[in-house]
């Protein structure tokens, strides 16, 4: 049975009420080409880069995967000369559901933290579902951060303090990056920051059904999202985990990890989980949820209350993070 | 609607955005949202800082456009569009939007469904405005009522007990109760202001305020003087209320300046300007006359009064006269 489920913040409440028609809670199979197309990608991506000059922005053309075509990684330094040390970087994978996005989306976030932190900013661009299925972009992704931990010096990094950080598409791609470098022995994440992360394809969470038609990126939404990237075998007992991080067997040996969720979004019950898998480990984890919050509500409306305390939540863990 | 990432920011002044406008505070309304969030609301939809003051129940609350909040030592300014809590009430919510002859449509908008929102929400969690219940104000000014009624009808009203309050005593309407340390909505129309006292010496605030009541005047040609009078200021003044009782039979002076106003129709604001004024000159620059056509008409009152207007004791009968004559009025 159904339970009702937990009301919206009322700020946020408000908010859905103006961007409900630029983005709505389901998305099918036959939308998504509508969708790339529509307001809601483009302003998202229609960000000053520079943060009013404090940035640098180059867009980079690096290797893919082996036998894959070269991918574009966005990188923001601060314009200002770096001190003694190299910068920590922040290595921004974006959401969209798997399907959407390119490597402007959502990156305001991270150029924020960036400001605040003196770091460098490099944003990757994967390959699409359902165009690409799994596993074009975890390698996309694997291959971006390889390159960056290698030419990391080239813009003032340091390859040694490398946070992986994305929101959705992107909490799951970076948590599947931080199970993939710990097993290929692959460049070494100190910190994964795990924003309402999409990490479960099996889509069945007692949150993924009291959801359904609600808020932003439904459990409706969140089945295309799957089947895009896995096609029939999304749900099947062989998905594997850097397809969908929930399914790892072994959470241990993973880099300090900050997750959040919204109380009310179709993706809370799996974060909450995956949280509490990290510690039954021993790992180190940070989780919020924030109560009353739909899917990515601090990048659908940065000035609520909530948004504002779960920013400064963000914030306030890489600042620790870092000055270890 | 011109939407970052379909985020809240300014709106276009078109009817969709107007619309928008309106279903966002019937969701803040419906979802119980508080103040702040209906000031952030305000302030995000119109793209400018907004800010709420409502000095009767000492509420303030200013919100930048990025939704942080940041008070301001800058007092509203006028210009600014604005909206009232009450019908014909003071401004109480603002949107900082400088240089702009009338308020957008879509300013209007944002004000109205606001401040209606947020009179909801102040009923509901600040207890209503002081003047808007007779009966707990009757109480806290009723100095025969046990003093555990009275400080209980004050906090009923939203009074801090601990501060200071003042009475205002309109011409037409219900005594009112203020924390006295605000000033930023001066009284309009005619009222005495009473003395700023604890909570429970307001009967005196009001018996005081109700005294400087009866020392103002229209501000007409026919009964000029201020309209808000402060009690703290009439010193000995105050006495003459003992003595003067309205609609009893006047004053021999008040006789002459009745007597002399009805042959002469100018009397009245220039001798109220002679007796207000620092010297002659400044009175003939109230009364926009010129210097010589003021002696002229001083001499002709002096005629018509029978007493001298240019020395000091003649000027202090003047302004007892006219004094007088507002206490037989009111």
């Amino acid at each position: 049975m159904t339970q009702a489920p937990p009301p919206f913040d009322p700020e946020l409440a408000a908010a859905l009420e103006l961007i409900k028609d630029v983005i709505s809670p389901g998305l099918t199979m036959d939308e998504i080409a509508d969708v790339r197309q529509g307001a809601g990608i483009q302003m998202l991506a229609d960000l000053d880069l520079t943060v009013d000059g404090f940035f640098e922005v180059e867009d980079r053309a690096v290797p893919g995967p082996e036998g894959a075509p070269e991918i574009s990684l966005l990188i923001c330094r601060p314009a200002a000369p770096a001190g003694a040390e190299s910068r920590p970087v922040i290595y921004h994978v974006h959401g969209g559901g798997l399907i959407l996005g390119n490597n402007r989306v959502g990156v305001d976030v991270a150029l924020a933290w960036a400001k605040e932190l003196d770091a460098v900013v490099v944003s990757v661009e994967y390959r699409l579902a359902p165009e690409h299925p799994y596993p074009a972009q975890i390698e996309d992704v694997y291959a971006g951060l390889e390159w960056t931990a290698k030419h990391a010096g080239e813009f003032g990094g340091d390859p040694q303090r490398i946070v992986v950080a994305g929101a959705s598409a992107g909490g799951g791609l970076s948590a599947a990056l931080a199970l993939l470098t710990r097993d290929r022995g692959g460049p070494e994440l100190i910190g994964q920051v795990l924003l309402c992360p999409m990490l479960d394809d099996r889509n069945d969470t007692p949150s993924s059904h009291q959801m359904a038609g609600l808020g932003v990126w439904d459990r409706t939404a969140n089945e295309t999202g799957w089947t895009a990237l896995l096609g029939e075998r999304w749900g099947r007992p062989d998905v594997p985990a850097y397809a969908a991080p929930a399914r790892a067997g072994d959470l241990s040996g993973l880099p300090p990890a900050f997750l959040d969720v919204g109380s009310a979004e179709t993706f809370r019950d799996e974060v909450v989980a995956y949280a509490s898998r990290i510690w039954q480990v021993g790992g180190v984890a940070e989780l919020h949820v924030w109560p009353g919050g739909f899917h990515g509500f601090d990048g659908f409306a940065p000035q609520a209350a909530l948004s504002q305390v779960c920013r400064a939540a963000q914030l306030a863990w890489l600042r620790r993070l870092l000055s270890q | 609607m011109k939407e970052l990432a379909g985020r809240l920011t300014a709106l276009d002044p078109d009817a969709g955005a107007a619309v928008r406008v309106i279903a966002y505070f019937d969701r803040l309304a419906e979802s119980r949202a508080g103040l702040e969030a209906l000031v952030r609301g305000a302030a995000v939809l119109a793209g400018v800082p907004a800010r709420l003051m409502d000095a009767d129940r000492r509420v303030h609350v200013r919100v930048e456009t990025d939704g942080t909040r940041r008070e301001s030592d800058l007092p509203p300014d006028p210009a600014w569009p604005s909206a009232p809590l009450t019908p014909d009430g003071a401004p109480a919510l603002w949107l900082e939007r400088d240089g702009q002859a009338e308020p957008s449509v879509v300013d209007a908008v944002i004000l109205e469904r606001a401040a209606g929102v947020i009179r909801l929400v102040l009923d509901r969690t600040r207890g209503r405005a002081p003047a808007d219940d007779p009966a707990l104000v009757e109480t806290v000014l009723d100095g025969t009522a046990p003093e555990a009624a009275r400080l209980h009808a004050a906090r009923g009203l939203g009074l801090d007990l601990a501060a200071p309050a003042r009475v205002l005593a309109p011409l037409d309407g219900r005594p009112r109760i203020v924390p006295a340390h605000l000033d930023a909505e001066p009284p309009v129309g005619r009222v005495g202001v009473g003395p700023a006292v604890a909570v429970l010496d307001l009967p005196r605030s009001w018996s005081e305020a109700r005294v400087a009541l009866r020392f103002t005047a229209e501000g007409t040609a026919q009964d000029p003087g201020p309209g808000v009078v402060h009690a703290d200021e009439l010193g000995g003044i105050a006495l003459l209320a003992g003595l003067v009782a309205p609609g009893a039979e006047p004053p021999p002076d008040v006789q002459a300046l009745e007597s002399a106003a009805a042959a002469a129709p100018w009397l009245l604001a220039t001798l109220h300007a002679v007796a207000s004024t620092v010297s002659l000159r400044a009175a003939a620059a109230e009364i926009t006359v010129h210097h010589s056509t003021l002696q002229e008409r001083l001499t002709h009152a002096e005629h018509l009064l029978g007493w001298p207007l240019r020395t000091p004791q003649g000027r202090f009968r003047l302004g007892l006269a006219l004094t007088m004559r507002r206490l037989t009025r009111t």
